[in-house]
């Protein structure tokens, strides 16, 4: 019998896989703009976390498959690529665009299809405000990033420690921020905490997101002589960032500024971006989570730079998609979408949990400490350096260029 | 000739549209829900063509008259609740009205002239959609309360059917006399005046009817998605794809458009696993086609057949 | 103050666009093009030029975008225009929708290309100069008075060549009357040639400086060629100081609205002086009937 053992171990473990491929893999769809820096870290994230899954052994003996599809950042062709997934490559789950208004074109889509869908980066609360207004038809719908509320709180809760409290002693703002779904929240977030943190908020300009030239906007805000530009901007971001550093405008900005999340940034301004204070997820330096690190070099490893909010934030959703099917031990999407809202899952941007339908924001990514809270990263000679919250950023110091009036 | 021509390309539509009427059958669901806005996508390049093809007018906006029948009925339906059928009346009426507004003034230009003022066109509706962007949704696009139908086959055979009947009256109203003096007048706008025909007269009637079918397929287009948004009804992006599946299906037939159109919409689907490079594909076979084959698929088609 | 600082901004602006355009004007005044890819190559060669830029420095990388636009000028011409404006199947009152269609398509194609390979993300060029420099108190980019500067060099370099040489002086002629320019024994090929190479140039200088004063992406290839053609349009179809004079005109009353009114509002006055003008008086500033 003892001779037989070993044999039947090793007929095991060569069964194992095979038995893993026999089984229906679990299809993953990702809708993105593949020629943006935030859009192509969602498919490319995507990849990295199904390999490793797969790599693994899968879900339940499940591989993993991701089917990507570029929307071009246009409305029509994601709900033309949702429809795609659904009933030609039959995906048990969605992966969705960045931006807000493709966001919300999807909704009711993913609504009438039955498919859950998630957003790894669009931030209007109006795609939650849906899901709990009409939760018997919305609820498919999950956003796998902060809401526009949550980012202005993030901003607020970092500028009162940073620049309020800190050395440069703020006392006036003004908003700088592109006219968009996700900065009406994102505005009114900042017009109401900013107050309260002691800063008196002088303007706010809400910029076309087509503007190419920025000095008028620069020169005006400059006359109003605000301490800190308080940033909203996500599809601008190169440009105004290398006006402001090449007209010298005396003004720290200090925000929003999601095309500056990626490493990309610092070559496509020529370094202009030095100085520049934005909210991130996370970043490759800095270990918010055990996962954080370890993620953000694979990813650096296979597509030399690394990724951008987005991808964070879809590596993770790949992981408690598929921790979520293990748990509802079906593709039903019903079960799925009980699944997906009972998620606490530790991923590279903190511990992820979901709002329940009693909430406002409901289906929507929870904030604060203990979940989720961001992390603030300042551009220092090419590299990030997390300068908030304490507890993640160390040492890290915020240093204006000589031009910024707030460095001397 | 002519007659023998006209009734193959007669027999020719007829057996199109009974197999596009066959096709639910055999296609999946997905194919469908690809086709439905291809079949409003052809309405939109036939209302060019009209225009184009026979008043000999550049239009570079045919977005100007889409989106001000898309938005005027999304904007009433989401504002004030008046129902499909209310909503899509007031969108055609506002085209046709924006329509006769653009035409007064640009009909009295001609060439690049015409063809930048109806550019202009779409640039400010653009704008106004932007600035105005509580009522219109802004850049976030309108969400509608009201859908046609949310059954594939319903929304399929409407929009087919729609096509065939937009399609017969634009086709015979350019076989009609009217629509050969509009012919004329595109061709040799001196000698028609010459003729004793008033060209102006004439034109300003073909931007009507342009404008009122591009306007009520852009409303309906609207109760089919569901949302309106610049980058899917007014954007010039759109406006190109169009002006190309019109010159693609070979212009001055009015029914090669919708063999242009359904080719654009059918072969972007299937290179979108080329992903970003599908746009660079579709590209290169209509500039291909428009260098090797000018008259277009429908053109070259009649062209040969009527040869041999 | 503040009107300075309109003057100054709106000077820059202006000739950028007015760099821009003359290029598109002089092709079409010369042989009836309308070259819709214009903004296309404009942003080809600010990219090229960022591309190049971390390798072969500033310098390198702008004669790399220079001559990435002068290459792709003559591809244009040799692959869209010729082959339309010699084909027998297409009738002569019809070549101008082809070459616009073909024009645009082989634009799209371009833009496509770049977004797929250097992203759609706005790039910047490395500017020649970095720095501030402070005019009677408007504290202005050395980059903006050089990139003014050069535009001006290079309008000054084209003035020069079509009034003081004899290939200058035949490209006047084409423009006004190409048969007979044909019967005096020049080839009208070699014109168009020569008309072809000069636009290289001149929409090369103009990607590059954008790419360095305001930053160029793939996104902005269409609004760059509508700016293009309304300012031709404007100026008067084919003429050079129309041109001039209009993208002064439109560059100013952008400058001015951005300041006084809003920066959102920016193009609007300029599209309803468009319209206007064109309205009242089609052939534009300075062009013939």
């Amino acid at each position: 019998m003892s001779k037989l053992r070993l044999p039947w171990a090793v007929g095991a473990a060569v069964m194992l896989p095979l038995v893993a491929q026999a089984a229906e893999p679990i299809r993953i769809g990702v809708i993105a703009e593949n020629s943006a820096i935030s859009g192509i870290a969602i498919p490319n994230a995507a990849q990295v976390a199904a390999d490793e899954i797969n790599a693994a052994g899968g879900v339940d003996g499940r591989r993993i498959e991701i089917v990507a599809y570029d929307d071009h950042n246009s409305a029509a062709d994601a709900v033309r690529a949702l429809q795609r997934l659904s009933s030609q490559d039959k995906v048990q789950a969605v992966i969705a665009s960045y931006t807000s208004e493709v966001a919300l074109a999807l909704e009711p889509w993913a609504g009438r299809l039955k498919l859950p869908t998630i957003t790894p980066g669009a931030a209007s609360d109006e795609i939650t405000k849906r899901v709990h207004d009409d939760y018997a038809h919305l609820k498919y719908m999950f956003q796998g990033y902060l809401a526009s509320t949550f980012l202005a709180q993030s901003v607020c809760d970092a500028a009162k420690d940073l620049i309020v409290d800190g050395p440069l002693h703020v006392k006036t703002a003004a908003i700088f921020s592109e006219d968009a779904a996700w900065t009406g929240p994102l505005d009114a977030g900042y017009a109401a905490c900013l107050p309260k943190i002691g800063v008196t908020l002088l303007d706010t300009i809400r910029l076309s997101p087509d503007t190419t030239d920025f000095t008028p906007i620069f020169n005006g805000l400059e006359a109003k002589k605000p301490d800190v530009l308080i940033t909203g901007i996500s599809h601008v971001g190169v440009q105004p960032t290398v006006q402001w550093a090449n007209q010298q405008v005396p003004i720290p900005m200090f925000g929003v500024a999601s095309q500056a999340t990626s490493t990309t940034f610092w070559k496509d301004t020529n370094g202009a971006a030095e100085g520049v204070v934005l909210q991130n997820m996370a970043t490759e330096s800095v270990p918010t989570t055990a996962k954080t690190v370890p993620f953000a070099q694979s990813y650096i490893k296979r597509y030399g730079v690394s990724p951008a909010y987005p991808g964070y934030t879809t590596y993770d959703a790949v992981h408690y998609i598929a921790d979520a099917i293990h748990r509802a031990g079906s593709d039903d999407p019903e079960k799925l979408v009980d699944a997906l809202q009972k998620t606490d899952w530790t991923g590279t941007v903190g511990q992820i949990r979901f709002y329940g339908a009693g909430d406002s924001h409901t289906n929507g990514m929870v904030y604060g400490p203990g979940t989720v809270s961001g992390l603030f990263v300042q551009w220092q000679s090419g590299k990030q350096v997390a300068v908030w919250p304490k507890g993640v950023a160390g040492d890290g110091r915020l240093v204006f260029p000589a031009f910024v009036k707030a460095a001397n | 000739m002519g007659s023998l021509l006209r009734s193959r390309l007669f027999w020719g539509s007829l057996a199109g549209l009974a197999l596009a009427a066959a096709f639910p059958l055999v296609g999946g669901p997905y194919t469908i829900g690809v086709l439905i806005p291809a079949f409003y996508f052809a309405v939109f390049a036939m209302s060019w063509d009209l225009l184009f093809g026979f008043a000999g007018e550049v239009n570079f906006g045919p977005t100007f008259l889409i989106g001000l029948g898309a938005y005027g009925a999304g904007i009433v339906d989401a504002r004030y609740g008046l129902g499909v059928p209310l909503s899509v009346a007031f969108g055609t009426a506002l085209a046709v009205a924006g329509g006769v507004a653009l035409a007064l003034p640009a009909l009295r230009l001609s060439g690049p002239y015409f063809g930048l003022v109806t550019l202009v066109a779409v640039l400010l509706l653009q704008q106004m959609v932007t600035v105005f962007a509580d009522v219109s949704g802004g850049e976030i696009g309108l969400s509608l309360p009201d859908v046609l139908s949310i059954d594939d086959a319903t929304n399929y055979y409407f929009a087919l059917g729609f096509m065939a009947l937009s399609g017969a009256a634009l086709f015979a109203l350019s076989r009609s006399p009217a629509g050969l003096i509009l012919q004329a007048c595109g061709q040799d706008p001196v000698e028609a005046q010459a003729l004793g025909f008033n060209v102006a007269k004439h034109k300003l009637a073909a931007f009507v009817v342009s404008a009122f079918f591009s306007g009520l397929a852009g409303a309906l287009l609207v109760f089919y998605y569901g949302t309106a948004s610049p980058g899917t009804f007014i954007d010039i992006a759109v406006g190109v794809q169009i002006i190309i599946a019109a010159v693609l299906g070979g212009r001055r037939t009015i029914v090669g458009a919708v063999l242009g159109a359904v080719f654009l919409v059918v072969a972007g689907e299937v290179l979108r696993p080329l992903g970003q490079m599908s746009t660079f594909a579709v590209s290169a076979v209509a500039l291909a086609v428009i260098l090797l084959a000018p008259a277009g698929f429908l053109g070259t088609l009649l062209f040969r057949r009527g040869a041999a | 103050m503040l009107g300075l600082q309109i003057l100054i901004d709106g000077f820059a602006v202006s000739a950028l666009y007015g760099l821009g355009a003359v290029g598109f004007t002089l092709i079409f005044g010369v042989s009836g093009v309308l070259n819709l890819s214009h903004g296309a190559i404009m942003v080809t060669a600010a990219t090229v030029a960022w591309a190049l830029a971390e390798r072969a420095g500033a310098y390198g990388g702008a004669l790399g975008g220079l001559a990435s636009a002068f290459l792709l000028s003559f591809v244009t011409y040799f692959a869209v225009v010729r082959p339309i404006q010699r084909s027998r199947s297409i009738p002569s009152e019809e070549t101008e929708i082809f070459v616009l269609t073909g024009t645009l398509l082989w634009g799209i194609m371009i833009q496509v290309a770049i977004a797929y390979l250097a992203t759609t993300s706005p790039h910047t060029v490395r500017p020649l100069i970095s720095g501030v420099t402070v005019i009677g108190g408007v504290r202005t980019p050395t980059n903006e008075i050089l990139t003014a500067a050069l535009c001006w060099a290079a309008i000054g370099a084209l003035t020069l060549l079509i009034e003081r040489t004899r290939a200058g002086k035949a490209l006047l002629a084409a423009s006004v009357n190409p048969r007979g320019l044909t019967l005096l024994g020049f080839e009208l090929e070699r014109v168009h040639l020569l008309v072809w190479a000069i636009y290289g140039v001149l929409v090369g200088v103009a990607g590059v400086l954008l790419g360095a004063f305001l930053g160029a992406s793939s996104d902005n290839v269409g609004t760059l060629t509508a700016s293009a053609f309304s300012i031709v349009v404007l100026g008067g179809l084919g003429s050079v100081p129309g041109s001039l004079l209009a993208a002064y005109c439109i560059g100013y009353l952008e400058t001015l609205t951005a300041y006084l009114v809003s920066p959102s509002l920016r193009n609007i006055p300029a599209l309803i002086l468009l319209v206007a003008v064109v309205w009242a008086r089609p052939q534009g500033f300075l062009g013939r009937r």
